[in-house]
């Protein structure tokens, strides 16, 4: 015998096309509200996890210095400021500090990159200090300098890549004419790091004539400890910028949640329309179904059979809709994370769009409840159908 | 099987193919690096004057031959690939060069391990495969200034796989081969990128040849000797 789920899919494919295009209308909104979902989530992650990788919580700079290579390229090797080394033994006496490591970036020309030159930046770092700080980099091949005078250096992956380094290769420090001995090619990070040569901090002092001079001192706060207490501290020694990693990462949010607001009233604008597009199908089917409807009522279905009937329509439509959407987000995500990154002002590494299988299911939830609730109408105006004035409407 | 059957499977099939185009994509994937130019507008119009457009193509030994084709790339080339990166999966972009809608001829370049680091060396060629310019997109080397000085680029000039055929890339033996003879290293102390720059123009050139000029050269190997085909 027929059931009930058989005879409301025999109805929506009375109408093929119709109910196709309501369902792509709700697939579409079930796309969208999934992808922003998981883009709210991995846009988090993403950030939470480019900070954590920094090893620090707090970077100290020369006032005015670009403290990332990614700017010191932009300004072609250029702006560079120096503090003096003795910073960091102020810094130390602080309570709140766990872990401390100097740090001395500077750039060369290489007139032999492309047409016109271009800068190789190098990054010295205190073998003592600095991987402890890092301790999540894994080595592709070998390992981390121990001497800090060494003539050795440590490549990110991407930057060995563009060198074709491998250990035990030398690698050429240009316009200083000094060779160093490759002891280590890091894993990607899908961070700044893989681009980045590291070279043991006294070594490229005495190479740059720079021994007194630093760029930048990373900070790792004690767990117990404020930030904003030692920020406080810190915003009184003479010549230095103080760069919160916490701040920073607050400061993006803000960027970000313009777009946020923007993405999210689009996802609510196509919510609604696709509410307005599953009433107006039941609504249709229903008003062409009146004698059909008004039949079945003189043959002893209740107010309650019809209602159920049409509210089961409305949910196989919605349901239908919402996997279509779901899987479509999933496979769209990488194509969706590109677009964001396009509209966003700041996008961490990493994917941007995280969907897991919870954001699926409240993406699922949500799409029946508008089912349930765009179906409401629809339901009820059939279940109230008069049958002999239904018969009777249609025969005339 | 009946017609209500087979329509079922070819839905199926359509639905995993679906399924497969959708999901696959978004998997993370992260290959090797390949060597593009800097500023493709502002670079084909100088290595080929007068062209008035180009087309990039990307291709991969992994996807045009996989390990056949690579064993028979490792064979012309008389040398194994090496490294870290001289990998299976790199994607060498080709440039394909039109003037007006007349295609005038290709650009491609490829990475290579020099001495004190990576060097990039793109050919330009005409639709024979023979060299119109040579040039070192990057070149890090103490002797960097003698290599990218347009007289040893210009030594390369009208030479083709031809000429390459004999030349070992381990030993740096031109083989006899008048042509590459009279290639002169600038700076006797920059033998190994010397040698390194040679190596990566045969490497380019056997790319080229595989991946666009339909094999044109292959009989030439063969008769020296090669043992694939």
């Amino acid at each position: 015998m027929i059931n009930i789920f058989q005879v409301a899919y025999k109805n929506l494919l009375r109408k093929k096309a119709r109910s196709a295009l309501t369902i792509v209308g709700i697939a579409l909104a079930a796309w969208v509200l999934v992808s922003l979902l998981g883009f709210n989530r991995g846009y988090e992650m993403s950030l939470n996890r480019d900070i954590d990788n920094l090893g620090f919580q707090i970077l100290v700079t020369a006032k005015g210095c670009p403290y990332e290579a990614a700017t010191l390229m932009l300004k072609g090797g250029t702006g560079l400021r120096y503090m003096k080394a003795d910073v960091v033994a102020q810094i130390s006496k602080e309570p709140e500090v766990d872990e401390i490591t100097p740090m001395l970036m500077q750039a060369v020309f290489d007139p032999n990159k492309g047409e016109s030159g271009g800068y190789s930046a190098y990054l010295g770092v205190d073998p003592a200090t600095f991987p402890k700080m890092k301790s999540f980099l894994e080595f592709k091949q070998g390992k981390w300098f121990t001497d800090p005078e060494a003539l050795e250096a440590v490549m990110g992956y991407e930057a060995a890549e563009l060198e074709q380094r491998e250990v035990g290769d030398p690698l050429l420090i240009t316009e200083k004419n000094v060779e160093v001995k490759v002891v280590g090619i890091l894993k990607r990070t899908g961070t700044q790091d893989d681009g980045t040569i590291f070279l043991p901090l006294k070594m490229v002092q005495k190479t740059f004539d720079k021994t007194d001079d630093l760029t930048g001192i990373g900070i790792k706060v004690k767990k117990e400890a404020s930030i904003s207490k030692l920020e406080d501290k810190l915003y009184q020694l003479p010549d230095v910028q103080v760069v919160s990693m916490s701040q920073v990462k607050q400061t993006i949010m803000t960027l970000v949640s313009t777009a946020k607001v923007m993405v999210f009233s689009i996802a609510l604008i196509a919510i609604l329309i696709s509410v307005v597009g599953v009433v107006n199908t039941i609504l249709m089917s229903v008003m062409e179904r009146l004698q059909e409807i008004g039949i079945l009522k003189s043959m002893g279905a209740t107010a309650w059979d019809i209602f159920k009937l049409i509210w089961l329509e409305t949910l196989i439509l919605c349901i239908s809709g919402g996997v279509i959407g779901a899987f479509f987000a999933l496979g769209t995500a990488r194509l969706t994370d590109v677009l964001i990154r396009r509209l966003l002002p700041y996008a961490p590494s990493g994917g941007l769009v995280q969907i897991n299988p919870s954001l699926v299911l409240l993406t699922f939830g949500i799409v029946i409840l508008i089912g349930l609730l765009s179906g409401v109408y629809p339901s009820w105006k059939a279940g109230r159908v008069r049958p002999l004035e239904a018969i009777r409407s249609q025969v005339e | 099987m009946n017609s209500g059957g087979a329509d079922m499977h070819k839905k199926t099939r359509i639905l995993w193919l679906l399924f497969l185009l959708l999901v696959l994509p978004a998997r993370e994937s992260r290959g090797a690096v390949g060597c593009d130019l800097n500023d493709p507008d502002r670079d084909v119009a100088r290595l080929f004057p007068g062209s008035t457009g180009f087309k990039t193509n990307y291709v991969s030994i992994d996807k045009k031959g996989g390990p056949a084709l690579l064993a028979q790339i490792e064979d012309r080339l008389g040398d194994q690939f090496q490294g870290l990166y001289e990998t299976i999966d790199v994607p060498y972009t080709l440039y394909e060069v039109f003037k007006g809608k007349e295609k005038i001829g290709y650009i491609h370049g490829v990475n290579e391990k020099g001495q004190y680091g990576g060097l990039q060396v793109f050919l330009a060629l005409d639709l024979n495969g023979v060299i119109k310019t040579f040039y070192f997109q990057k070149l890090t080397s103490k002797y960097g200034r003698e290599l990218r000085d347009s007289t040893f680029g210009d030594q390369f000039v009208g030479l083709s796989l031809k000429d390459f055929y004999r030349y070992d890339v381990k030993t740096g033996s031109t083989g006899g081969d008048a042509a590459l003879e009279k290639i002169k290293n600038p700076v006797p102390e920059a033998e190994p990128d010397f040698k390194a720059a040679l190596r990566a123009t045969k490497k380019n050139l056997i790319l080229v040849d595989e991946f666009i000029l339909d094999n044109k050269y292959l009989p030439y190997h063969q008769a020296a000797g090669g043992t694939k085909s």
